[in-house]
């Protein structure tokens, strides 16, 4: 009842944001218009099929936005929360719902304004790209249409609840830490992601795609450029929506304490006694 | 039957004993003033009373309509010290959520939130930005954030502070209002000033226990002696040798002084030889001030 007014709030917050018009439909608009002009000046010679991409080009251009939504999405949350813990209005909010409805409206929320926008940009991009390559929707697999949802839905949530929980024990943005080492590590991934394209069936990756943090991004490209047995994509997403929901008993709880704690960022020990043994804190 | 109950209440943070075995109560349409020197508890407390931290012993019981219960997030209100709202939102629409999340249907809710706004001489600035406003605009924002759905518990901490001479009595005569309609409040403030204006009794925590808990007028009945000040023309030397007086401080044509506890005020006015001419005179209770610097100052004294 409660949750359902926060995920409204923080959803309408979020979409009436003058950077979040700017970033999902300004931005990739005028990008598009771009390339529209480009092709048509170049003589309208693109969509005639000169140019001939991989295959798999427009699944790993899906995956990268998806992933690439979530990662954004996920930022906004952290500053949100930072912000909100900084401004102080959570204590004001806290007298009213739990702190549990508060993490998971600001996430929800946040998320459903995501969803928006990796939306827009991949209509957007989809009908600039199409004016000259060759693609079409049909290149797409059952596998990937199954698993793409799933991958961003709880790899959204995995990095959301992350910083969710980060922001809410750090005293403000200019403190690192250990939390500061949360962002890179669903990153990480991407600094490889020559490499995964071209050798997605190499031992260590496969192994990767089993590691919840580094599952949405992994498991992503590799089913574009690859075909990946059933069962490790089941796997995978299986141990990635556990952990997600362990992560958020555990973070609910963190964020409960962290964030009316002003004054002094939160070490690890700490993080994870608050997380543990909330009682004591 | 009291709104509200604390008993022999508990928390600590790792080795910190924050709060220990504090008990009170508040009745119905009364203000509570609940004071205490920084550090003493008292952010803690009202935490907990509204929820949001969990005692380690003791409970804190609600009795709203003859049921008692634990918190109930919808019938208590909070102001808290610190200040805080979301900025880029506007005033009306962070209103109504505040007023939606303590359970006001939509349409109820922005009626609401106009008739305070009104009230508050914010109507023009209802559709602006939270960040537009001055920072004794906010605390109004904030003060009726905590009010506007008619709690029966209202927790307002350091109301006044920031505010201009002309918008403290908006916010005493609202406050008086609201005592009127039958909300109890819990005041917490430094200003001693005006607590005394607004307090029916007062309850006083230092290093997380219950100092001075009771009726105001009765706990200056105990703190007993009367404080005067004078503004005189003439000899006042008789004041530097009278016995019956203490902690006599002479600036200009000023002296305040404290009568020793035996001693009447009538009687004493009276005996005021006549070469020293009144000006002005006041003959009062210790000011608020006094016992708590006094006690906070004693109870330091005997815990070292």
């Amino acid at each position: 009842m409660k949750l359902n007014k926060v995920v409204r709030w923080e959803f309408r917050k979020a979409v009436m944001n003058k950077g979040f018009v700017i970033m999902t439909v300004l931005l990739p608009a005028l990008i598009g218009l771009v390339i529209l002009v480009y092709g048509l000046v170049e003589g309208g010679t693109s969509s005639s099929g000169s140019l001939n991409p991989p295959p798999f080009l427009i699944a790993v251009f899906l995956a990268l936005l998806l992933f690439l939504g979530a990662f954004i999405s996920g930022v906004i949350v952290f500053y949100g929360v930072l912000k909100e813990k900084g401004s102080r209005v959570v204590e004001l909010m806290l007298s009213s719902v739990s702190a549990k409805d508060l993490m998971a409206g600001k996430i929800i929320g946040l998320g459903l304004a995501g969803l928006i926008q990796v939306t827009v940009w991949a209509t957007i991009a989809y009908f600039a790209a199409r004016r000259f390559l060759p693609i079409t929707l049909s290149g797409l697999s059952p596998v990937q249409l199954v698993s793409y949802p799933l991958y961003f839905i709880f790899g959204y949530l995995l990095i959301a609840i992350l910083y969710a929980t980060a922001a809410s024990t750090m005293k403000d943005v200019h403190s690192g830490g250990a939390q500061g080492m949360v962002g890179l590590i669903v990153y990480l991934p991407m600094m490889f992601l020559k490499m995964l394209i071209e050798h997605p069936n190499l031992p260590w990756i496969r192994a990767a795609g089993f590691f919840p943090p580094f599952a949405p991004s992994v498991m992503m490209i590799r089913i574009a450029v690859t075909k990946v047995p059933w069962w490790e994509v089941v796997l995978s997403l299986t141990l990635l929506a556990g952990t997600v929901y362990l992560l958020a008993r555990f973070a609910a709880k963190v964020f409960e304490v962290g964030t009316l704690m002003y004054g002094k960022s939160a070490n690890l020990r700490e993080i994870w006694k608050w997380g543990i043994h909330p009682s004591r804190t | 039957m009291p709104v509200l109950e604390v008993r022999e209440v508990s928390k600590s943070f790792d080795a910190v004993r924050a709060v220990c075995g504090v008990s009170f109560s508040a009745q119905r349409g009364e203000i509570l003033g609940f004071l205490g020197p920084n550090g003493a508890g008292k952010t803690t407390t009202i935490r907990m009373i509204m929820g949001i931290l969990q005692p380690d012993q003791g409970e804190i019981r609600f009795t709203l309509n003859g049921q008692s219960n634990q918190v109930n997030k919808e019938r208590i209100g909070y102001l808290p010290e610190e200040r805080g709202l979301y900025d880029d939102a506007k005033v009306l629409d962070t209103l109504i959520y505040f007023a939606e999340l303590k359970g006001l249907p939509r349409s109820e809710a922005q009626t609401q939130v106009l008739e305070w706004l009104e009230r508050f001489d914010l109507t023009e600035w209802a559709k602006r930005k939270i960040e537009k406003l001055s920072k004794g605009m906010q605390q109004k924002v904030q003060f009726i954030a905590a009010v506007l759905h008619r709690p029966d518990l209202v927790v307002l901490d350091e109301p006044f502070s920031g505010l201009d001479p002309v918008n403290q009595d908006l916010f005493k005569e609202v406050i008086r209002e609201l005592k009127e309609d039958g909300m109890t409040i819990l005041l917490s403030s430094h200003q001693m000033n005006r607590v005394e204006e607004l307090c029916d009794r007062i309850f006083l925590i230092h290093h997380g226990k219950r100092v001075l808990y009771g009726d105001l007028s009765e706990i200056k009945e105990a703190h007993g002696e009367h404080v005067v000040r004078l503004r005189y023309a003439g000899n006042a030397g008789f004041l530097s040798i009278d016995p019956r007086i203490k902690d006599l401080r002479m600036s200009g044509d000023r002296a305040t002084f404290t009568l020793h506890k035996e001693v009447e005020p009538d009687a004493f006015v009276r005996n005021i030889p006549p070469d020293l001419v009144i000006r002005e005179i006041a003959v009062e209770r210790p000011p608020l001030h006094d016992i708590f610097v006094h006690t906070v100052a004693g109870g330091n004294h005997e815990t070292q």
